[in-house]
């Protein structure tokens, strides 16, 4: 059966991809339990951070930060450097993006509000494109060669390790987040009942600033991840990271970033077994049928709405 | 001066007008019922105080200082709290959580603060890190009450605090009222439950639609036969 | 005077694809305006039409062709019913599983049935002849009216040089009038169906989908009527526009074209209205149009200054939002009453 001596293999890569998309989801469920809605443009919002990563990294080496690569990886300080300033860049603009758009739609029906999100995608996207067309852009264009674990005969990168223990990272450091600081239990309070939080005292502009900033830094994070395990970025990587988010969000349960991670894992692995079974073209199409077998069964979701 | 005045206020939701000019006042340190019939906008008059509706017209004022439509994270600064009658805690959040969110808008938790609550309480000392979703209603009420008294409000607001409660908790939710109005706070009840309610008020009103049709002191409502075969089901 | 004629020509096959982007409007109005429908996969449907059409119409496979299936060579109607069944069928697959649910669940799942119709469109060769599209899709009457027009001109060599250029584009002027009569038909047989007992009901679920349904309603099934008969209008529209273009390939139904600019359309003309929704195709298509006369002047590539036409294009649509959010034509009085 050979089929089913690659499926190990498979599932390594699979966990690769879903860290990266639990990380997209992460940030889907977190804006929709504050924010109430389904935040279309945020694919494209993870290439903005691929794209921004990349431009800054010359800068990064000509400020004089070494490009020499950090143990095994393939990418240096400098790159390292240029991931926190992209991060940083990416926060701005999703908070620019809120204080000029989605504050004027604080009212409006959840309805208006995505159409105004899938706006919002398609231009990110194209000025994306208008800066650096659509042609794929390289993340770099060595070969890293791959460790083999024995015994289990499953080869894996350093860098894709880079890549899961990044997500993992984040996801743990987000958890501390929102269950010790005071904004955190804030943004948990207003996901819960918003009317409550406002009654209470709280600040929900300020939470809600803090959900843009928060979403943002993992998209920007979860785009580079993209750009190192994929070596490249092309405009269209945010609308083709869309659905299989929203698969991993509606599995783990609309609204739950925890379920975000078994519903980013557990599709992420989907996706990459499927490639022993049927053509990787059809990735995507594996994701679909995922997310409607999860609407027809359970809407709500493996984890529920809430953790 | 009162502590709360209200002057004239009409408001509603949307087109919809339910308010047609209520005045009412609440002296520092008294506890008011509000009774009346569903729809007879005894609820909405507490949302317009708090923020959350916006009056059509009418002046409201809290210690003088006049604090009408304002929104409701201000009006929590100058001393109000406000108990909603449902999804009134954060179920998703522990009992000590719920609690920090009262005083979300000061610095730290005042230190004596937390205590005081959980001597109010007593109940929820053992639950201290339960979530609050998962305790029974009547815990809840507690949860909610003791949120909203974290910044010490000179003004506390219920809205049906008794709703949905098993009989003998209504009892403890009760005597709890007049131990948090004991310590200084006034408190402004709306209620079903109006018999309870009115027997540890100072005053009573009764709303039917929209306007304020009656006013006397707790114990003198409760005589009243009238009120009592209208809206007191019966002495 | 030839270039009168020249500016002439041009705005009837610009009013050809406004019209069919009309069509599409309408369609969608009917899903989202009138029921409340949050269809994202627009694209889709129109795919769907088109090739359906094309397939049904068209050439058998030719011996470079990578497809091994189709072109039956049948009428016009025939490609444009099977267009119309097919896309229905699409609607109703997609409808099931998914109308109980709620709005962006319905979003997210139009978005994936339009990217599977894609994938599957620009990989299964076999049927669509993936990438490279399908080839020489016949449009109805071309060679009757291409006929005469040449024979008009040769038997007429003293012509005007402007009549010359009128008459050899006869055949825009037939389309034209076919996708017009198509446009009225569809927006005669709307109208009347959304002023019946059955567009209230469609309307009350806009509006208020419990109390519809309290009042004893199948909203299911309303709501998947809706979804199937705005599916089959843009299934006709994707017909049209494959027998206008004669070529199609998966690269003309991105997301974009296909589903982005016609949301725009609908927001700017008015939602709700369908004389709005075939106002705002007509406006919309015009910036499009114009926006890319200015192109032509600016100092960028062709890449950017295509990716500078389309943020203009999603700036108005944020705009309309912000703004104007009922669009230009209002819902009007007729529409708002629940049953």
């Amino acid at each position: 059966m050979e089929v089913l001596a690659r499926i190990p293999q498979l599932l390594v890569y699979g966990l690769v991809s879903g860290s990266i998309l639990s990380l997209g989801g992460i940030g889907v469920s977190l804006t929709y339990s504050i924010l109430g809605f389904s935040n279309f443009a945020h694919g494209d919002v993870m290439a903005l951070g691929a794209y921004l990563a990349l431009a800054l990294l010359p800068l990064m080496s000509a400020a004089g930060i070494s490009n020499h690569p950090l143990g095994s990886l393939s990418f240096g300080l400098d790159f390292v450097a240029a991931l926190v300033l992209a991060t940083m860049g990416t926060c701005a603009v999703g908070l620019v993006l809120d204080r000029v758009l989605f504050r004027r739609l604080r009212g409006a029906g959840r309805i208006t509000l995505m159409i105004a999100t899938v706006g919002v995608a398609l231009g990110l996207r194209n000025v994306l494109q208008f800066f650096w067309g659509p042609q794929p852009r390289y993340y770099s264009a060595k070969i890293q060669l791959a460790a083999v674990i024995p015994g289990l005969g499953i080869r894996i990168k350093p860098d894709q390790v880079f890549i899961v223990s990044t997500a993992v990272g984040l996801a743990v450091l987000l958890h501390l987040f929102l269950r010790y600081t005071k904004i955190g239990k804030a943004m948990r309070a207003t996901a819960d009942n918003a009317s409550l939080a406002r009654i209470s005292g709280i600040n929900t502009e300020r939470v809600i600033a803090w959900t843009w900033i928060i979403g943002s830094a993992l998209a920007a994070v979860a785009g580079v991840l993209i750009g190192i395990e994929n070596k490249f970025v092309t405009p269209e990587l945010g609308w083709q990271m869309l659905l299989p988010i929203f698969a991993a969000v509606i599995l783990g349960g609309f609204g739950n970033p925890y379920g975000a991670v078994v519903g980013g894992m557990a599709v992420g692995v989907s996706e990459e077994v499927s490639t022993a079974f049927i053509s990787a073209a059809y990735k995507p199409a594996v994701a679909f049928v995922i997310l409607i077998l999860m609407l027809l069964a359970r809407p709500t979701g493996l984890l529920g709405r809430r953790s | 001066m009162s502590l709360l005045s209200v002057r004239g206020v009409e408001s509603g939701y949307g087109d919809m007008q339910v308010l047609y000019g209520i005045d009412l006042d609440v002296e520092a340190g008294q506890i008011i019922t509000i009774i009346g019939p569903n729809g007879a906008g005894k609820s909405t008059l507490m949302k317009t105080v708090f923020g959350l509706l916006k009056p059509t017209k009418g002046r409201i004022e809290f210690e003088g200082r006049e604090i009408t439509g304002l929104s409701a994270d201000r009006i929590v600064r100058r001393g109000l709290a406000y108990v909603p009658q449902v999804e009134n805690i954060f179920p998703s959040l522990t009992v000590c959580e719920n609690l920090e969110m009262g005083v979300f808008i000061g610095d730290r938790v005042p230190l004596g603060r937390l205590d005081q609550i959980y001597e109010l309480f007593p109940s929820l000392v053992t639950r201290k890190r339960m979530r609050v979703g998962k305790m029974s209603g009547g815990e809840r009420q507690m949860v909610a009450m003791g949120r909203a008294l974290m910044l010490d409000p000179r003004l506390l607001m219920l809205d049906e605090p008794s709703a949905a409660l098993a009989p003998n908790f209504t009892a403890t939710i009760f005597e709890r009222i007049v131990a948090i109005n004991k310590a200084g706070t006034a408190i402004l009840i709306v209620e079903q439950n109006a018999k309870e309610s009115l027997r540890i008020s100072h005053r009573g009103c009764v709303f039917a639609a929209g306007l304020k049709c009656f006013e006397d002191s707790g114990p003198a409502i409760l005589a009243n036969k009238d009120i009592g075969r209208l809206y007191l089901g019966g002495e | 005077m030839e270039q009168l004629i020249g500016v002439v020509n041009y705005l009837v096959f610009f009013a050809i694809s406004a019209g069919i982007y009309a069509v599409l409007s309408l369609g969608l109005n009917l899903q989202w305006g009138v029921t409340g429908l949050f269809n994202i996969g627009v694209a889709g449907f129109y795919a769907i039409g088109a090739y359906t059409s094309a397939l049904v119409c068209g050439l058998p496979p030719s011996a470079w062709d990578g497809r091994m299936v189709g072109g039956f060579e049948l009428p016009f109607a025939l490609g444009l019913l099977a267009a119309m069944l097919v896309s229905g069928a699409l609607a109703l697959a997609i409808g099931i599983p998914t109308l109980r649910l709620r709005a962006d669940y319905l979003g997210i799942a139009t978005i994936g049935i339009a990217e599977t119709v894609r994938l599957v469109l620009k990989n299964e060769a076999w049927l669509t002849n993936g990438v490279w599209g399908l080839q020489q899709i016949p449009s109805p009457l071309y060679s009757v009216i291409h006929r005469h027009a040449a024979a008009y001109i040769s038997a007429h060599p003293g012509l005007p040089e402007w009549q010359r250029l009128l008459i050899s584009r006869a055949y825009n002027w037939f389309y034209l009038i076919l996708v017009g009569a198509v446009l009225i038909a569809v927006y005669f047989i709307l109208k009347r169906l959304i002023r019946s007992p059955w567009g209230r009901v469609l309307r009350a679920i806009r509006e208020d989908e419990d109390a519809a349904a309290m009042s004893g309603k199948n909203v299911f099934a309303f709501k998947l009527q809706s979804l199937a008969l705005g599916a089959m209008i843009m299934g006709i529209a994707g017909a049209l526009y494959a027998h206008s273009v004669r070529f199609i390939s998966p690269a003309s139904f991105e997301p974009l074209y296909g589903t982005f600019i016609v949301w725009v359309m609908l927001m700017v003309g008015g939602t709700g209205n369908n004389k709005g929704a075939m106002l705002g195709a007509v406006v919309v298509w015009g910036i499009w149009a114009a926006t890319d006369f200015v192109a032509g002047y600016l100092p960028w590539s062709a890449p950017q200054v295509a990716a500078l036409r389309i943020i203009a294009i999603g700036l108005l649509l944020e705009g309309v939002i912000v703004w104007r959010p009922k669009g230009i034509l209002p819902e009007g009085r007729a529409n708002h009453r629940a049953p």
